[in-house]
């Protein structure tokens, strides 16, 4: 049959060239004239994709879960703190809850007035006028809090003692830090750690694959070899020595080394497919207007790619954020201050007594790579034809 | 074919000698050498004096640019010689063949457990593909994919070395072995095998999850052929047309995996040798880079890129083996 040229800007085919027979055959979704309801008008690839996704209730149930994750992150200081979410002290209001995502957001005046980070008491001596919306849990995910310092409430639990209680929701470690407080501020890194690398590595491997696949000859043979190179190279080993010469590393090291590590199954791929494309007639359309190879490879090449490019890269967050937490479990992850789950882990080797520092830690980097992993499952078999056929 | 190999080999050490190179520079960019790290942590009041510390570096030759020694290191090689470790003061061509015999045997054992479960398991759920119980299976099987292995193995420490302790489930939480050296060697290897049970059970349920699922997806594209449908319809029986017709064409992506993991059943594995305290190589690898130990270092790196290399190439030689439509050209 004859198929005109797609309409609507949903499909992701751009034709540049207008009907007749050189028109693309666009494959995944068939077009009629309006009058004709012989077939189901197309809904184009992305709106079908989403519609196959959401059939998947366990998926579903996995991109809430990261929507939780982000929420939580976002909220940590409200969650769980010591520092009011919002006070009125002297005249004026003040969040100095901020300063639990930097330092330099806390309001000069409490350093001034010699808070020295414990807020009720002072707040009510030094003004007691003042008042404050507090966190849901007083907490804080650095250090113990000490006896009284909620009026009435006695000091954290240390060392072996702190089992989960009412007050302490999933215990306190060695030193007295609750674990609740730790886990909510935690939440920050075990998201950032995923999006971030495997942003860098997407960026990389896409521009490595789209480029050997598309030009071939020369440039092909030196972006294989150097995806060879990376491939062969113990990715724990180069991780640890990285880490071991940067003066001071922090978290955004630690994601910029998985990232720049990470992007060769990206590559493989998305070189497959665009030489799969290249070689397709909307491209030689493309190419017959006048479109350079830039444009060609952007617009036209890289849009058809992206489906099957994004499971590998939902896949990588999962293995980004088990990456992150297995260095952090071996003592390499983030610095002190930055709690990260798997520092929390390492804790737990100290004293496995203590099965609280591995049972809530243990269970959220869990959860979230089975939801990363779901969500990438849910993608594959929502974006590739032939699974889709054997669902049938 | 020739010509095809002769290719590959050079392609291949080029890619040795380019990683080794990297892995040589960053070595040799960490702060502290084997020498400081090493003085200074035992013992920090007695800190080397400068002269001394000079002469050791002339000696183990860190005196010299980092692109020198690499070139050192390289001609060295090419003699056969891997050198001797700075902090243990070995040759690590010794120290790697001491740490080869205890790694094997756990990913040995746990590569041998996997596959053995993992196919009839890949079989069963494509047999009843759709069915309650296959859907249940693959769920735990999905379960146990993502589940972090640092997490299972503390887990299984909690459990069987704290929880269970005094009761005859008890499992000792780390190391290869604590009978006496003059124990019969009956006592001797029912110790290592006790010893072997968590790190083993940690490696294999990954790799068995992994693996069902990689069989169940090869096989379900194999269900989906034209002469699996001919199989049928000239009457042959459920099982036979799975086993027979089917599962011998999934053996060619098989083929391909175990090619691959091939570093990783001599490498060994990081994590699970540094939690249970297991003298294998990944053990070794940490402790080198935390010692600084550069011609350790280089030595497990070669190895592994090696491995690497050559488990790519087995994998496309073995995939034109099983497969006469494919040719490595």
């Amino acid at each position: 049959m004859k198929r005109s040229p797609p309409p609507e800007k949903g499909d992701s085919h751009h034709v540049p060239v207008a009907g007749g027979d050189t028109a693309p055959a666009t494959g995944r979704g068939l077009q009629t004239n309006g009058d004709c309801h012989l077939f189901p008008r197309s809904t184009g690839f992305w709106a079908e994709a989403w519609r196959r996704f959401r059939r998947r209730k366990l998926a579903l149930a996995a991109v809430a879960f990261i929507g939780g994750l982000v929420l939580t992150a976002l909220l940590a200081p409200a969650i769980a703190g010591t520092k009011p979410v919002l006070c009125r002290y002297k005249g004026r209001i003040y969040a100095p809850c901020l300063g639990y995502f930097r330092r330099d957001l806390e309001p000069a005046i409490f350093t001034k007035d010699r808070f020295r980070g414990t807020y009720p008491r002072n707040l009510a001596e030094k003004d007691p006028e003042s008042w404050a919306v507090w966190p849901l849990v007083f907490q804080d995910p650095s250090r113990s809090v000490r006896a009284d310092e909620w009026p009435g409430e006695p000091a954290n639990p240390a060392r072996d003692e702190g089992r989960p209680s009412r007050r302490n929701l999933f215990g306190t470690d060695q030193a007295g830090v609750d674990v609740f407080a730790k886990m909510v501020h935690g939440t920050t890194i075990a998201l950032l750690v995923g999006f971030v690398s495997m942003g860098i590595a997407g960026s990389i491997g896409i521009v490595m694959g789209a480029l050997g696949g598309y030009c071939g000859g020369w440039v092909d043979i030196l972006t294989s070899r150097i995806t060879e190179i990376v491939m062969c190279i113990p990715t724990l080993v180069l991780i640890l020595a990285v880490i071991a010469v940067i003066e001071k590393p922090t978290i955004w090291h630690t994601m910029a080394i998985i990232g720049a590590t990470g992007w060769t199954g990206i590559a493989r791929l998305t070189r497959g497919e665009f030489l799969r494309l290249k070689g397709a007639e909307f491209v030689l359309a493309a190419r017959a207007a006048g479109a350079g190879p830039v444009r060609i490879m952007l617009r036209h090449i890289l849009p058809n790619a992206l489906a099957p490019v994004l499971v590998p890269i939902t896949f990588g967050i999962a293995s980004a954020v088990l990456l992150e937490s297995s260095l952090s479990f071996l003592g390499f992850g983030a610095p002190p201050p930055t709690a990260s789950w798997g520092s929390i882990l390492n804790d737990a080797r100290g004293n496995l007594a203590m099965w609280w520092l591995v049972v809530f830690p243990g269970a959220a980097i869990f959860l979230t790579v089975l939801a990363y992993n779901l969500i990438g499952e849910a993608l594959q078999e929502a974006t590739d034809p032939r699974l889709r056929e054997a669902r049938k | 074919m020739a010509s095809y190999l002769v290719r590959r080999a050079v392609y291949g050490l080029l890619t040795l000698v380019v990683i080794t190179g990297f892995v040589y520079g960053l070595a040799r960019s960490m702060p502290g050498t084997p020498l400081t790290v090493q003085l200074g942590e035992t013992d920090p009041s007695r800190k080397v004096n400068p002269e001394d510390l000079e002469r050791l570096k002339r000696i183990y030759g860190l005196d010299k640019p980092w692109p020198a020694g690499f070139a050192q290191w390289i001609a060295n090689v090419a003699r056969g010689d891997l050198g001797r470790s700075i902090s243990r003061k070995q040759p690590v061509a010794t120290l790697i063949a001491e740490r080869i015999g205890p790694t094997f045997l756990i990913s040995g054992t746990a590569l041998v457990l996997a596959w053995l479960a993992a196919i009839p398991l890949g079989l069963y759920s494509s047999a009843r593909s759709g069915r309650a119980d296959e859907r249940l299976s693959s769920l735990v099987l999905y379960v146990l994919y993502s589940f972090p292995t640092f997490v299972a193995a503390l887990f299984l420490q909690i459990i069987f070395a704290v929880w269970l302790r005094g009761t005859a489930w008890e499992l000792p939480l780390f190391g290869m072995g604590d009978a006496p050296a003059d124990a019969p060697l009956a006592a001797r290897l029912a110790d290592v095998a006790r010893h072997m049970i968590l790190p083993v059970t940690c490696q294999t349920y990954v790799s068995l999850a992994y693996d069902s699922r990689f069989v169940k997806a090869n096989l379900e594209e194999a269900v989906r052929q034209d002469y699996v449908r001919t199989a049928r319809a000239k009457g042959a029986g459920p099982w036979r047309v799975l086993c027979h017709h089917a599962f011998r064409n999934t053996l060619i992506p098989l083929v391909t995996l175990l090619g691959l993991s091939l570093p990783g059943l001599i490498g060994g594995s990081v994590i699970i040798e540094q939690i249970f305290t297991w003298p294998g190589m990944g053990r070794l690898f940490f402790e080198s880079i935390r010692e600084r130990d550069y011609p350790t270092i280089m030595g497990l790196t070669l190895m592994f890129s090696l491995l690497t290399l050559l488990g790519q190439l087995l994998a496309d030689l073995l995939y034109c083996a099983v497969d006469p439509r494919v040719s490595v050209e």
